[in-house]
């Protein structure tokens, strides 16, 4: 599974602005957004904002950086095609 | 496991550092003459500057006789102090008396398998875990302090006597049982119909109310020992929205957190997000509070 991403800028009603949908197949699958200063020792951290299907999870842990969130994604992903 | 592990207060407290509430009350003296043989515990060296929000509480439903007061002071004075995140109660434990919070603030939670967890209430001093609780075989949630506190485990004859023999308490503490559920219906409709701010604002609305009844808050404060984790396990919302929910609150300018101490610096603009109405707190004459 290759996932894609695309920058964007979200108005999130916060600082928090900084944003990248994350595309399997073509398909929106998640939006991860750069958590900003106003979150202190999180900033720069990121978060999943929204998940769609299998991805959606409002536990979802913080995230590093970008290659260490699409693997999280990408296991979502494939535990649910696994399960199916 | 049921019924068989150690509770806290079968334990000798820790001097845990006790946090002063916002606003003391007037010093009650307690006279260790008065105390009754038929209370629970012999009591520890009495505190004279011990206030009791039970009594606070349970008077602001209607008055209570001399006697009924007095023996609702001395219950006080058997707090046992407890540190921070203590489970007072387990899912599954059999109940085994009714918790009482005198001071700091505890919660009801319930864990799912995957770690996840909703906290469906808080309790405040003066508030009580199920009065009818000995009717039940094991409890259905958890009851964990978020803040220490000093708390009170009456056991359940004593209750049923005090119910039976003190008509005026156990009318306050039926009404009380009823604004708990009032409470939770609340609650419900927060998480399920309101927004993440107006799920914050309207829970400082309520807490403001329910601390100012039992002098644990000013007109515009009161301590508020909840972490941004437990604020948004209680409000069903991610750590990220509540901060930025909290945030936005102090943008602007309609509360300001510095420490432990909540301030609300614009009332009227708080209730406003919150749509809040008292109502369902069932204060009656109370209600200018």
């Amino acid at each position: 599974m290759t996932l894609k991403l695309r920058s964007v800028e979200i108005a999130t009603g916060s600082n928090d602005r900084e944003s990248r949908l994350v595309f399997d197949d073509g398909m929106l699958v998640a939006i991860l957004v750069r958590l900003s200063g106003e979150h202190g020792s999180l900033a720069d951290k990121w978060f999943l904002e929204v998940g769609f299907g299998p991805v959606k999870d409002i536990h979802a842990p913080l995230f590093d950086d970008l290659e260490t969130a699409k693997a999280w994604i990408s296991t979502r992903l494939t535990d649910i095609a696994r399960r199916d | 496991m049921r019924g068989v592990r150690a509770r806290p207060w079968d334990r000798r407290s820790d001097p845990i550092p006790r946090h002063a509430p916002v606003v003391s009350r007037a010093a009650r003296p307690i006279d260790a003459s008065q105390t009754d043989p038929d209370l629970p515990f012999s009591p520890p060296a009495p505190r004279i500057d011990m206030s009791n929000p039970f009594v606070r509480k349970l008077e602001g439903f209607g008055p209570l006789p001399d006697a009924d007061r007095a023996l609702l002071e001395r219950i006080g004075a058997n707090a046992h102090l407890i540190g921070q995140r203590v489970d007072l109660i387990r899912e599954g434990d059999t109940p085994d008396g009714v918790i009482l919070i005198m001071e700091g603030i505890a919660c009801r939670q319930k864990h799912r398998a995957n770690g996840a967890r909703q906290i469906t209430a808080y309790l405040v001093p003066g508030d009580a875990c199920d009065l009818d609780v000995a009717l039940l075989t094991q409890m259905d949630h958890t009851i964990t302090t978020l803040s220490a506190c000093r708390v009170v485990r009456l056991p359940l004859d004593f209750v049923k006597r005090l119910t039976d023999e003190h008509p005026a308490i156990a009318r306050a503490l039926r009404l009380s049982s009823l604004v708990d559920e009032a409470t939770l219906r609340e609650w419900l409709v927060n998480v399920g119909c309101r927004s993440a701010i107006e799920r914050i604002a309207h829970l400082f609305c309520e807490l403001l109310v329910r601390l100012q009844i039992v002098g644990f808050a000013n007109a515009d404060s009161y301590e508020f020992p909840i972490t941004q984790l437990d604020l948004a396990d209680t409000v069903g919302l991610s750590n990220v929205h509540v901060n930025r929910s909290l945030q936005e609150l102090r943008r602007e300018g309609v509360i300001e957190l510095k420490g432990r101490t909540l301030k609300i610096l614009n009332l009227q603009r708080l209730k406003s997000i919150a749509e809040f109405d008292a109502k369902y707190l069932h204060l009656g004459a109370r209600a200018a509070a």
